[in-house]
């Protein structure tokens, strides 16, 4: 299909020649793996629909016309920035794909901790430009080459720095975006023209419409410009690194110091954390990081990671070192952390506290990561977020699952179990990466100040091999069913199922009224139906948001 | 309207239904300058079905509630009816404590539950719950964290709405149903404990966030029977210090710093006059505070709870003393006669129930709005310029400075004490009110609880919110009846 002439002439008078394609081969570099989780990749049998033309706006005003148009025509329409997930494609072949790479810009208030960012303005720039003033943000477990805009207002927004800094909706202040009608909404002290410092009021949040527990995936309208809180940075004004890729190691002053924390049971794990999530000043950051690899490898991979000599081909001689393997050993059961010191008193205060709660816990510090290299990439790693790449790095596809987030004691009693099921699978079955069992990784808190773990089990898979894609898909209904037994809710991977077809399209409303007619509070979905109707009449932005006909409760009653 | 009567009364029987003259004038002002207006009725409901009935009733009956849970005296208008024929539901014998939780520190209290009781039951357990500047004994703790009413340590506030969570709400078109993470499960808190599920994150249950329709509402959306709220570990050692100050700019720069570092757990700047208002107990020992404290002081609280207490307390207060010089300040333990004990105590618990900005003449007004701390100093010199003009003697006019949201944003106030019984400082009072909001206004002072005349003058400047807002109050409460008037809706 393409745009009617007249239309696409329409769209190019907006953004000017430049800035708009039809051009098959660009529009299918605009297309995404249906995958059901929300970020992570695989070559699965289906893409998304082909979009009938890729738009890049350069301005609110620009969106805004562009977003008028599209209600004129009846297009539907997805913006994305850093196309991280399948939720930012779109999901009808009757729609248009906007790519907000134009709007980058970058404006910090460092008086008053906040920046404003346009949607492409990625963490990492971010990041470099906050450290300027001292600051810092909290970026996401995708990684700092992600937008934060896209992190606030399209998704979840919690990483290893929530304890301290807070997951996305904490940190987001006022807010610009056109809504799927059109209309520009400034929320909270924006629209009354009073800065960018509150997103909230005047009387009941209109932030509300925007995001919930995780942002709108683009279905209310194009954000195009959000406020984010930005946090102490008590370093330098940058990171300084050395080491070659991808061992770059930050060189920091005394009041940076990285540990593992390691336990030697499930029970003291949830004690430690407990106890960090009720003392919420001393950690700046709390990650189970490099247990994505798995419990067997972690310490043999981080090994290979930094040594430019050493290769993937070399993990089976280093896993039978009976030194590695005692290391491994020793941080069976382990949690990354960073300790940041506002003043020497400060700093010190904060490494007596890790050691007061690892002493009332049986708790220890892991001696391997201590060691100078490993503790100065750790730090790199943890700070920066910028090693997304290495998630890949075993089998060059993973799936995120189990998903046992929420209250530490639920999850942590849970873990051995879980990693069994997973460990049965990896034996047993020849799909997915034999790791040990236990992969989970995850932020010591969701939420700042603590309240909840948010932990996935990295599955690693064969991204060339469509044997194991369709056995990781079995081994994801068995956690699936084995987290419905314990009434864990929905696992990890499945997160979005909802929102899109296996085959890439939207559903329909008939197919959303099935699925939530069956919630446990239905209400939910019949009051985001009626703000969908108020907001974005014409239903031009997909399935993702989640929406159930009143009138079937009427039925139902 | 005899078989109206009885349609209430078999909701929430007979000896529920009040509409006595005198208890009818008591609903029908506050200490406010919103115009009188006598309820209909009062009903007093004993539970969440009763109200749930109540809600359905009305939307049948397409009469206005006004929702209350706070004892009197009221002082911000939003519980006077702002349509006629209104029925009052006061929700404040709605007073239990469902549960606490000491290992989650989370509590999930009724409507009509007040600092002072709950902060005695969370103190058996260990806990204590952040609050509210020296809130009036009759307050409502429920209606205290949905209205915002800013916290008094920015430095734990990671949300703007902490430490307000999870609740139990009854929309305006009558369906019952849980926000935030509770909405996600059964609706049914025993069940949910069950599952060790226990009310803690306030956003959802999906993409929009329902709480967010109901803070800063004044009711105007639906009926809170419940809700949860974030605990903290109660101190073991807790200490209040003075930093005092010529200028309010002088302290602009410590408190900034503080709450930067994350150090301190209560931080906010009174002036002296406000000061006075909260610790001295008579009109003439607040006149003499006044005269013997500083213009401004900024009130820094430490805490050590049960982790390595004395070396937190110790640590806090040397870095903090040692950010006071670097700005030529002073943090000292005791200023004018006030221990930093008095202070603590005078701060954290309940006042009076007048409350203590109405202890210096009996009544007093409020202006109140977010901005940003480098804005602030500029609004004071405003504010007494605008005072000396009206002739209110500024000396006597109290200011709070509150950072919020860990320094983002903060709560500016004046308070402006008068005795209502003269009507000429009464009208002065009014006037000045009216003048300094449509100033502040104007300056940029944002009016995110907007009650009485500031909801028109703060949405009048955007119009697009205004119109967003209407479209909520359709979807939540389509026949208009929950505290119409209000919010200019």
């Amino acid at each position: 299909m393409a745009l009617a002439r007249e239309i696409y002439r329409a769209f190019e008078s907006i953004v000017g020649s430049r800035n708009i394609s039809e051009d098959l081969g660009i529009r299918e570099t605009y297309r995404c793996i249906p995958a059901q989780s929300s970020a992570h990749f695989g070559p699965y049998d289906q893409k998304t629909p082909l979009p009938q033309a890729v738009i890049l706006p350069g301005s609110t005003e620009e969106v805004q016309q562009i977003v008028k148009l599209c209600n004129k025509y009846k297009i539907e329409f997805k913006a994305s920035s850093t196309f991280w997930a399948t939720m930012g494609y779109i999901g009808s072949d009757c729609a248009i794909q906007l790519d907000m790479r134009r709007m980058r810009e970058i404006e910090i208030d460092a008086k008053n901790m906040t920046a404003v960012v346009e949607p492409y303005a990625i963490g990492a720039t971010v990041q470099a430009e906050a450290m300027k003033r001292g600051l810092t943000l909290n970026i996401p477990g995708v990684g700092c080459s992600s937008s934060p805009l896209a992190s606030t207002a399209g998704w979840a927004g919690f990483g290893p720095t929530s304890i301290f800094m807070g997951c996305a909706t904490e940190n987001m202040l006022g807010a610009e975006w056109v809504l799927p009608s059109g209309e520009t909404l400034r929320t909270g002290s924006v629209g009354a023209g009073s800065g960018w410092f509150c997103g909230e009021g005047p009387g009941p949040s209109t932030r509300g419409i925007l995001r919930g527990v995780v942002g709108t995936t683009g279905t209310m309208g194009v954000c195009t410009k959000v406020a984010i809180r930005l946090h102490p940075w008590p370093g330098p004004d940058h990171i300084p690194s050395v080491g070659d890729a991808p061992a770059y190691r930050a060189v920091l002053p005394d009041n940076f110091k990285g540990y593992t924390l390691c336990f030697p049971d499930w029970g003291a794990y949830a004690n430690a954390v407990n106890l960090f999530h009720e003392n919420p000043d001393i950690l700046f950051l709390g990650h189970r990081q490099y247990n994505k690899f798995g419990r067997n490898l972690k310490v043999a991979m981080i090994k290979i990671l930094n040594d430019k000599n050493k290769q993937l081909c070399d993990l089976p001689a280093l896993m039978e070192d009976p030194v590695t393997k005692k290391q491994n050993e020793d941080m069976k059961i382990d949690v990354q952390v960073i300790l940041a010191g506002m003043s020497k008193r400060d700093m010190a205060f904060k490494e007596k506290a890790v050691d007061t709660i690892l002493e009332e816990t049986g708790g220890w510090k892991s001696e391997f990561m201590q060691e100078p290299d490993i503790a100065a990439w750790n730090l790199m790693y943890l700070l920066r977020l910028g090693h997304k790449n290495l998630n890949y790095t075993l089998c060059g596809a993973y799936e995120g699952t189990f998903g046992l987030t929420g209250n530490v004691f639920v999850s942590s009693s849970l873990m051995e179990e879980a990693s069994a099921l997973k460990r049965k699978w990896e034996l047993e079955s020849d799909c997915i990466a034999a790791v040990g069992g236990d992969s989970d990784m995850g932020s010591i808190s969701v939420m700042g100040g603590g309240g909840a773990t948010g932990w996935e089990f990295f599955t690693q898979f064969d991204a060339y091999d469509k044997e194991s894609i369709k056995n990781t898909k079995l081994f994801a209904d068995a956690t699936q069913e084995w987290m419905t037994s314990k009434g864990l809710g929905v696992d990890f991977c499945r997160w979005n199922e909802d929102a899109r077809r296996p085959d890439g399209y939207n559903y329909t409303q008939e197919q959303h009224d099935e699925m939530y007619i069956n919630l446990p509070q239905p209400h939910v979905t019949a009051y985001q139906y009626k703000v969908r109707e108020a907001f974005n009449p014409n239903k031009l932005t997909g399935s993702y948001y989640r929406t159930l006909t009143p009138e079937k409760l009427k039925e139902q009653d | 309207m005899d078989n109206v009567k009885a349609s209430l009364s078999n909701i929430v029987g007979g000896e529920n239904l009040l509409d006595s003259p005198e208890i009818l004038l008591g609903y029908a002002k506050d200490q406010s300058f919103v115009k009188e207006m006598k309820p209909w009725c009062v009903v007093k409901p004993k539970d969440a079905d009763q109200v749930e009935a109540l809600v359905k009733w009305a939307n049948k009956a397409r009469i206005p509630l006004v929702p209350v849970s706070s004892q009197g005296p009221h002082t911000r208008g939003d519980t006077v009816p702002g349509a006629p024929e209104a029925v009052i539901v006061d929700v404040s014998n709605l007073k239990k404590i469902h549960s606490i939780n000491r290992q989650h520190r989370m509590a999930v209290i009724e409507p009509g539950v007040t600092y002072g009781e709950l902060q005695a039951a969370l103190a058996e357990k260990g806990l204590a719950l952040s609050t509210s500047l020296a809130p009036r004994a009759g307050k409502s703790v429920l209606t205290s964290v949905l209205e915002v009413e800013p916290r008094i340590n920015a430095v734990h506030q990671w949300s703007y709405s902490d430490p307000l969570r999870c609740m139990e709400v009854i929309w305006g078109d009558g369906v019952r149903m849980y926000t935030g993470e509770a909405g996600g499960g059964v609706r049914d808190l025993e069940k949910q404990w069950e599952k060790e599920r226990w009310q803690v994150a306030s956003t959802g249950p999906m993409m929009f966030d329902f709480y967010r329709m109901l803070t800063s509402a004044q009711g105007t959306m639906g009926i809170v029977t419940w809700a949860s709220v974030k605990l903290e570990v109660l101190p073991q050692i807790h200490r209040m210090y003075f930093v005092p100050a010529q200028q309010l700019s002088e302290l602009e720069d410590f408190v900034r710093r503080v709450v930067r570092l994350r150090f301190s757990d209560e931080l906010f700047v009174l002036n002296g006059a406000a000061l006075a208002g909260l610790m001295g107990e008579t009109p003439e020992e607040i006149a003499k505070l006044r005269e013997q404290l500083p213009p401004w002081i900024a009130l820094v609280g430490i805490a050590g709870r049960d982790l390595l207490p004395e070396l937190r307390v110790e640590t806090q207060e040397q870095d903090i003393k040692e950010i006071a010089q670097q700005f030529a300040l002073k943090m000292v333990p005791g200023l004018a006669g006030i221990t930093g004990e008095q202070a603590l105590a005078a701060v954290t618990g309940s006042s009076d129930e007048t409350g203590w900005k109405a202890r210096a003449k009996g009544a007093y007004q409020e202006i109140f709005f977010v901005t940003t701390q480098d804005k602030a100093p500029g609004f004071v010199e405003t504010m007494k310029a605008l005072a000396a003009e009206a002739g209110y003697p500024a000396n006597e006019m109290g200011v709070y400075v509150q950072p919020q949201h860990m320094g983002t944003s903060c709560h500016l106030e004046f308070i402006l004490p008068y005795d209502s019984n003269n009507p000429k400082e009464t009208a002065k009072v009014k006037r000045l009110f009216q003048k300094a909001s449509e100033t502040m206004v104007g300056m940029g002072g944002f009016f995110a609880r907007p009650y009485g005349p500031w909801a028109y003058l703060q949405l009048n400047r955007d119009a697009q919110s205004y119109k967003t807002i209407q479209e909520l109050k359709r979807i939540f409460d389509p026949e208009g009846i929950m505290n119409p008037g209000k919010l200019t809706i």
